[in-house]
């Protein structure tokens, strides 16, 4: 078996070019937005941004949990995880505009009055800084993108040398250790771009939901993925129901995960029932976000658990992907729900909610399918390919 | 139909579980549906051979989970909302969130109690005595160290002495009929 049987299909060349196209017309109405209403683009572009981020994070996260608990279900998925993973560099450059969009977003800490009604506490006023928010932005891509770089290089290290059993322990090593480091950044990272929008309010279950969240997405577009693969591509006859039911159910699992990590946080606040606490739910549960709130309760949670519950559809290599994609689709809209309040009563998207999405999505996504053509789709070196891929249907 | 007031039907008598399955592949193939195997151990590949129909348990079990939700969460509504409202904290009545905790466990509950309960229904237990107890060797072997394969009465194909006759041809080490009770 030679590392060429399996290289990705014309097809995603066809996709990666409408991905381009859809990326560069959203980038451009981008720039309109920039120069004709900042105060509306910025919110938009910070929800798509934390969207792509979370397509990459959320695969790390994949990745790296594939690599701990040795399962099966990871052999399928990994090399599009990984470069998933790689895209993280563009992600990172699609941060640089937030530096300079900071004043249209974060204006309540940015200039938030010395004394009186929202004055910054001490400890804010030293930790909420743009100096110390460009920083800690550089240390958090700096260790997400060892992250990447490593398992990247290792997964290639291993192609080439399938036997060498020291690259297997590496890979276990860093696994355990780099899922604590990418939920902790990635707490620090949500406080920083998304909970600072409010500075008054704070929840410690925040970066959780952002980590659940993202795991969602990663697994989702995971499972077109190898579904499209699958149809016309290098695993036609190699994808087989069993691995998509096991892809499905990490799915499910997620789905749950996060309405829990959501759920755990409202009845804490209801609970407690404070006045500087309820503000998020109050503004979030009220007129026009309510009604968003309800949406993203039945079609974010209900219908894709009901669904997901069913063995059969799980197997079915049509209805799952339709699932899945329907739930990148609600990620956007629950991104939305969470940030968009901040700025507006008004719970509708805008056109530079649609450009900005359109812009680093298709953006996101052609660079994630050139990096997928790159390498073999399937893990070669990988010790448990041959019986992760073996025609067996238990 | 006469025979079913007295024969709950033949059994055949295996000394490996590959026997069995092969068996029990041949048995379906013979056109017969109402036949049962029997091993001391799960047998991976039989209820394949057996071609064992999906049961009903997992919807008993969804039931059961949404009645249980569905039930934990209107008790906590009636308590506090018609029985007895309480103001707490200047919260609605309908304080939904702290419902969901308890409406959660009942959910839980309520699915795993239709799911055990269900299967000892459809298995047809708590059973103390069974025809195949007739068969010596069946109470003695059948959950030690050998094979047993039972095709019933109830079946349309079955006839006393075609279906021993089959049975024989499957290379069993043993074939006797079952008296029912």
């Amino acid at each position: 078996m030679t590392a060429q049987d399996y290289r990705a299909p014309e097809s995603i060349d066809r996709i990666r070019r409408r991905a381009l196209v859809a990326g560069v017309v959203g980038l451009l109405i981008c720039i309109i937005g920039i120069i004709k209403a900042p105060d509306r683009f910025f919110p938009s572009y910070l929800l798509a941004f934390i969207f792509v981020l979370g397509l990459s994070l959320g695969s790390l996260g994949l990745l790296m949990l594939q690599h701990l608990t040795g399962g099966k279900w990871g052999i399928m998925i990994r090399r599009p995880l990984e470069s998933a993973t790689r895209a993280l560099a563009v992600v990172a450059v699609l941060f640089v505009p937030i530096l300079f969009g900071m004043k249209y977003l974060y204006g309540a800490w940015l200039n938030a009055p010395p004394s009186g009604e929202g004055a910054l506490s001490e400890f804010q006023r030293s930790y909420l800084t743009p100096n110390g928010f460009r920083v800690r932005a550089i240390l958090y891509f700096a260790v997400w993108g060892i992250l990447v770089f490593l398992f990247n290089r290792w997964s290639r290290e291993q192609d080439a040398n399938p036997e060498d059993t020291a690259v297997r322990r590496r890979f276990k090593m860093l696994a355990g250790p780099g899922i604590i480091l990418y939920v902790f950044v990635m707490t620090f990272a949500a406080i920083d771009w998304v909970m600072s929008l409010s500075p008054h309010w704070a929840s410690t279950i925040y970066g959780f939901l952002f980590v659940a969240g993202q795991l969602i997405s990663s697994m989702s577009l995971m499972i077109a993925i190898v579904v499209l693969l699958a149809r016309s591509g290098p695993l036609s006859g190699v994808l087989q129901p069993r691995h998509i039911h096991d892809l499905g159910k990490l799915l499910l699992a997620f789905v749950m995960l996060w309405a829990y990590f959501q759920f755990s946080q409202l009845l804490i606040i209801w609970a407690g029932n404070q006045p500087e606490e309820i503000t998020f739910y109050y503004s979030r549960l009220h007129s026009q976000w309510g009604v968003v709130a309800v949406i993203v309760l039945i079609f974010h949670f209900f219908v894709p658990f009901f669904l997901l519950l069913s063995r059969d559809l799980k197997r079915n290599p049509k209805l799952l992907p339709a699932v899945a994609v329907w739930l990148i689709f609600m990620r956007l809209v629950d991104l939305f729900w969470y940030t968009r309040p901040e700025f507006t009563p008004r719970a509708l998207p805008t056109i530079w909610d649609l450009a900005a999405a359109l812009g680093l999505g298709g953006l996101w996504f052609f660079f994630f399918a050139g990096q997928l053509k790159q390498l073999p789709v399937l893990p070669v070196g990988d010790p448990k390919l041959a019986e992760a891929i073996a025609n067996d249907e238990h | 139909m006469d025979h079913r007031s007295h024969t709950y039907g033949v059994v055949a008598e295996f000394e490996t579980a590959e026997q069995l399955i092969q068996a029990a592949e041949r048995t379906r193939l013979a056109g017969y549906h109402a036949f049962e195997a029997y091993a001391p151990f799960p047998v991976e590949g039989l209820a394949e051979a057996m071609a064992l129909k999906r049961n009903a348990v997992p919807l008993i079990t969804l039931i059961g989970g949404l009645l249980g939700g569905l039930g934990g969460f209107f008790f906590q509504y009636w308590v506090s909302v018609i029985a007895y409202p309480l103001n707490i904290g200047g919260r609605p009545y309908n304080s939904w969130p702290a419902f969901i905790p308890v409406t959660f466990e009942l959910t839980v509950l309520g699915a795993s109690l239709s799911a055990v309960f269900g299967m000892l229904a459809l298995n047809g237990l708590p059973r103390p005595h069974h025809p195949l107890f007739n068969v010596d060797r069946f109470a003695k072997h059948a959950t030690s160290d050998r094979f047993f394969l039972c095709i019933e009465s109830s079946d349309p194909k079955f006839s006393l002495s075609d279906s021993l006759r089959f049975l024989k041809s499957l290379n069993a080490v043993n074939v006797s009929e079952v008296e029912d009770d």
